[in-house]
């Protein structure tokens, strides 16, 4: 069977399988999630070692998918698999991933599986909550993984309802956040870009005849409706990223999400957002992308500096980590707007390393939220002295969020930098990756501040009890998280490999988008040239 | 003895009454539905009217769907080589009809547990019903304006009665006067059109008046005719609730019986859309090609805007449900109309896709309204009451009937994977594949609106704990009503997710229709 069909059908049949089990069984209930979402990990596991040596015979139904791409005969695509859905409109459930998606796809197998076994803690309407958790990855998933447009907004819209439920009933108001409102906001904000668009998916359909996105990459969409439609498509997804000024949804969602939402939450529903402006707004209209990409550049910025600069003013921990979430994606749309080789590799290579990071986070403060019920600064303090291993593990999880060398933070975010500072013209973008640069710093600032007043200091009296996790259930999430985050590290070769391959061709896109902006405008200043020499011309007729 | 009538029929006139069998068992059915009533002692009757409708009705389904499709017309008139009148039984009629006797078998289902609660008039209910259905399956093949209009009535007429079947309680006797005085008004309105247009074109049928509209002679079309179109075209919204022709859709729809309510937000609002579809096809197309018919597209547009915005904010701060759901019907009328504009614009890829969109969305609409009364009765039965208060925790005290109602919910906001998806996901398609974007963005929009005040009831159900010191009264879930829960969730689901059988029905049948006006 196709890992990749495997790695969606497993999340989905475990939520059908879900709804006929009785709600008192929750053994059972922890059970299928878990064995659900390891195996989806298994399979993402299986498809990242062999996604080198990989060729379309192995995949079962890769004629079909080579025939109906319409495509040349190699393209980048991978484990394919495509099946007729409706045939008078051209849909069809086709999926494969390249590169990008691949290193999604398993970045969001590992959030599930250790947010599964973090959300253990859950102890009310335990069946609602995972029939929810895994209708939403199985979105997730869908997105990452599918080459048909319609199937790409159906599961991109899948992942955001499910939301709704989980933040209204397991979440947590404090004086901070109210739930309510944060839950309202969040899908309703989501919906409204995703909405949006859609319209500029559909018109993207009127305009080529095919939802299949393969053929969409070759069809070579005229300037005008690029400049038109980039626009709609870009926005939309941006907000999910989500870019400043349409970032207002994601923190107080964080903030008032249980532990394992939060971790999907910013670990990979934001990535969603940057992984369709890479998959779609870049790759259909890379001319748009040409002359928009700048302005965007701009705007991250503001990400990155304001964002930083409203989690220092932050005393909940996980508002703290929100807005750095926020601006930690500035680094990635950075990376998109420098439309540099290095710069996307290591923007979708940041994708996968903060997702990992920020999972790690938010599941070490729900950790000690269920029992402290305070996520506020000011109450807390040293708990490193009776949570060692929580405390260790945040520590390891600040240092890679502000970039210390030896995580797979630091290596991605410095080739967003360099891609930056490489990219096409120093006034554009040298300004943003100095201001990039001071982002780390900040980023530093409030991190290292919220290590020092949470786990280091005086311990009050009242969190003398705190437990620390102890049995190999309760550690095994935080040991993977962090494993993943050493490994790619020390040794980011193999991820960067399988990211570039997906990259490539999106650059050789942009580049050729720009070429063929640049000779516009050369052909329009050669026609404004010739047009003063031809009204001479007739003039001097008209004199004669 | 038939071939000594056939000898009696004028010249040009051919009856193929056969094609006509499935309408036959209902009409059939209908009278029968009464006899219980005189026949057997008072606690039998409601099983046994509502069984004997079951099973006309799905006998029906089977025979509409078995015949299939035909070119010939029933009570079919020639003069020459001119259709003077027929009833068609073309895919689309077929189409129809099988979808408003399956729509129908399952508003009987749903309305039996409701009508076991009456103590009279289970004859009358389910005559009623049952030639409104009539109604809506004759409307499926009609053919020109006055057939049109007598089938149209047909619906209407039952309508009132239905709505106004609990003539001791305010509320419904209310709903039943209201809609009888403004649909009699749009009833003069649409009667007023078909005059007018016969004074235009001296010819009843749509294709007498498609010919008219299509000759180059007639290019500068009279002001008569332009009005009459108009005003067919205002009786026509007043039947689906379109602004500003909306006004009795919240009182009736909350005031009247559930079930009957069920079948006006389905059936009667089918009728509405069908004859939009069949009239379109003929008067608002073969406009266009000729001169500049485009203010028609604008009128749609127009009218589609507002009658969208309006649905979807007037519902934000209802508090009932079901008053809830009738201003989400208007919002869903704006949905249809705007579909319609697509049908009625040139260029794209033809009429078709937007005629199958809306097909595709009636379908859905169907299976989702049906789920969530389905709800509505069982709800009200134990708690006696449509308010916001009978659904506070409902996932907890009923977790099967509050999950049928959040995915219908759903459905209608138009999330995946629900049925809704996919029929919001064909409309605008359809209106930005004839380039009306600003349609398209005002129906994009209008989903972020629709998605906020659904999830406040899904809040109110899942979110929002019991209150406390309040009983709430045990909610019993008749077997009928289980059935027809599952039911239509899995119909939401499977229309939500396994589109392609499906679309390839209202594929056929759209492309049948079209096939009469290109």
């Amino acid at each position: 069977m196709n890992p990749l069909l495997l790695c969606l059908l497993a999340p989905a049949a475990a939520t059908i399988a879900l709804f006929f089990i009785d709600e008192n069984a929750k053994k059972a209930i922890r059970a299928i999630s878990t064995v659900a979402t390891g195996l989806s990990l298994a399979m993402a596991l299986l498809m990242f070692i062999g996604f080198g040596d990989y060729t379309y015979e192995h995949a079962a139904t890769a004629e079909a998918f080579t025939a109906n791409a319409g495509a040349a005969d190699e393209h980048v695509y991978k484990y394919g698999i495509a099946v007729d859905w409706v045939e008078e409109l051209g849909l069809s459930f086709r999926l494969g991933v390249d590169g990008m998606g691949l290193a999604m796809v398993l970045l969001t197998a590992f959030i599930i599986f250790c947010g599964v076994m973090v959300s253990y803690g859950i102890k009310t309407r335990v069946k609602e909550y995972y029939i929810c958790l895994l209708a939403l990855v199985t979105g997730v998933f869908g997105v990452f993984a599918s080459l048909d447009l319609f199937f790409y907004y159906f599961f991109y819209e899948l992942a955001v309802i499910p939301m709704f439920l989980l933040i209204g009933v397991w979440g947590s108001t404090t004086k901070t956040v109210d739930q309510n409102y944060a839950t309202m906001k969040l899908v309703l904000l989501l919906s409204a870009g995703a909405v949006f668009a859609l319209i500029g998916l559909i018109a993207v359909y009127g305009e080529a005849g095919t939802f299949n996105m393969v053929a969409l990459e070759e069809h070579g969409f005229s300037s005008s409706f690029q400049m038109i439609w980039f626009p709609v498509v870009f926005l939309g997804f941006a907000a999910l990223v989500p870019m400043w000024p349409l970032h207002s949804w994601s923190p107080a969602g964080h903030a008032a999400a249980p532990a394992a939402v939060s971790m999907l939450h910013a670990g990979v529903l934001m990535k969603l957002g940057a992984f369709g402006i890479l998959r779609i707004a870049c790759t259909y209209f890379p001319q748009a992308a040409d002359t928009y990409l700048p302005y965007v550049g701009i705007l991250c910025c503001f990400n990155i500096i304001y964002g930083g600069l409203v989690a220092v003013a932050q005393r909940d921990m996980k508002l703290i980590i929100g807005y750095s979430s926020s601006s930690h994606m500035g680094y990635v749309l950075l990376g998109v707007a420098s439309a540099s080789l290095i710069g996307i590799n290591g923007a979708v290579f940041l994708m996968f390393a903060h997702g990992i990071m920020t999972a790690l986070a938010f599941a070490l403060i729900g950790w000690f939220y269920d029992q402290t019920h305070t996520r506020m600064l000011d109450d807390l303090g040293g708990m490193m002295k009776v949570m060692p291993f929580a405390g260790t593990m945040f520590v390891i999880a600040s240092m890679a969020s502000a970039g210390l060398p030896g995580f797979a933070n630091f290596v991605s975010e410095l080739m967003v930098i360099i891609g930056a500072w490489d990219a096409r013209n120093v006034l554009w973008f040298g300004v943003p990756a100095i201001l990039a640069v001071w982002g780390l710093v900040i980023t530093g600032v409030y991190l290292l501040r919220a290590v020092k007043d949470a786990w280091f200091g005086e311990l009050p009296e009242r969190w003398k009890n705190l437990k620390d996790q102890r049995t190999f259930a309760e550690r095994t999430p935080y040991v993977i998280l962090t494993g993943v985050l050493l490994i790619f590290g020390f040794w980011p070769q193999p991820m960067l490999n399988v990211v570039h391959q997906g990259v490539e061709p999106l650059v050789k896109r942009l580049d050729a988008g720009r070429e063929a902006n640049e000779r516009g405008t050369r052909n329009a200043r050669l026609e404004r040239i010739d047009e003063p020499a031809t009204q001479g011309a007739l003039t001097d007729g008209e004199g004669r | 003895m038939l071939s000594f009538l056939a000898m009696q029929l004028p010249e040009g006139f051919t009856p193929n009454l056969h094609l006509m069998i499935p309408e036959f068992i209902v009409a059939g059915t209908a009278l029968g539905a009464i006899l219980p009533e005189l026949l057997l002692p008072a606690g039998r009757r409601a099983a046994a009217t509502a069984w004997t409708s079951l099973a006309g009705l799905a006998i029906a389904f089977v025979v509409v769907v078995a015949m299939g499709p035909s070119d010939a017309m029933a009570l079919h008139m020639k003069d020459g080589a001119f259709d003077v009148t027929g009833w068609k039984a073309d895919s689309f009629s077929v189409f129809c009809r099988a979808l408003t006797a399956i729509g129908g078998v399952f508003l009987v289902l749903m309305s039996i547990p409701y009508t076991r609660r009456m103590d009279r008039g289970h004859g009358e209910f389910y005559a009623l019903l049952l030639f409104a259905l009539l109604g809506v399956m004759l409307v499926a093949g009609v053919s020109d304006l006055l057939s049109m209009f007598v089938c149209l009535e047909l619906v209407t007429i039952m309508a009132y009665i239905l709505a106004a079947l609990r003539r001791n309680d305010m509320q419904s006797t209310e709903a039943g006067l209201k809609y009888l005085v403004i649909g009699a008004v749009s009833t003069a309105i649409l009667l007023l059109g078909i005059g007018l247009v016969y004074g235009a074109v001296g010819n009843l049928s749509f294709a007498g008046l498609e010919e008219y509209l299509l000759k180059p002679e007639n290019a500068e079309y009279p002001a008569i005719l332009v009005m009459g179109i108009a005003f067919v075209l205002i009786g026509l919204f007043f039947k689906i609730g379109g602004v500003p022709f909306h006004v009795w859709i919240p009182d009736v729809y909350q005031g009247a019986p559930s079930p009957a309510t069920a079948f006006l937000i389905t059936a009667s609002k089918f009728a509405g859309v069908i004859l939009l579809l069949r009239f379109g096809e003929a008067a608002l197309l073969p406009a266009l090609k000729t001169v500049d018919a485009f203010s028609w597209v604008i009128l749609l547009g127009v009218v589609s805007v507002i009658t969208l915005l309006f649905g979807v904010l007037g519902a934000i701060p209802q508090r009932s449900i079901k008053r809830l759901l009738a201003y989400s019907s208007i919002g869903h009328a704006g949905y249809i109309l705007m579909a319609i504009a697509a049908v009625a614009t040139e260029g794209g890829s033809g009429a078709q896709k937007g005629t199958s969109a809306l097909l595709y969305y009636m379908m859905a609409y169907f299976a989702t309204s049906i789920t969530a009364f389905a709800v509505i009765i069982t709800v009200s039965a134990a708690a006696k009451s449509h308010g916001h208060e009978a659904y506070t925790g409902l996932a907890r005290r009923a977790p099967f009937l509050a999950v049928a109602m959040a995915l219908s919910l759903f459905s209608l906001a138009g999330v995946p994977p629900m049925a809704g998806f996919f029929g919001k996901f064909l409309i605008l398609q359809s209106v930005v594949d004839k380039g009306l974007y600003v349609l398209a963005f005002v129906g994009a929009g209008a989903v972020i609106v629709s998605l906020y005040f659904y999830m406040l009831w899904i809040k109110e159900m899942y979110i929002r704990k019991p209150e406390e010191g309040v009983t709430y009264p045990s909610i019993h879930v008749p077997g009928v009503t289980r059935f027809v829960l599952w039911a239509g969730m899995i119909a939401m689901l499977a229309l939500g997710v396994w589109m392609g059988p499906f679309y390839e029905w209202v594929h056929e049948a759209a492309t049948s229709i079209a096939a009469v006006g290109t």
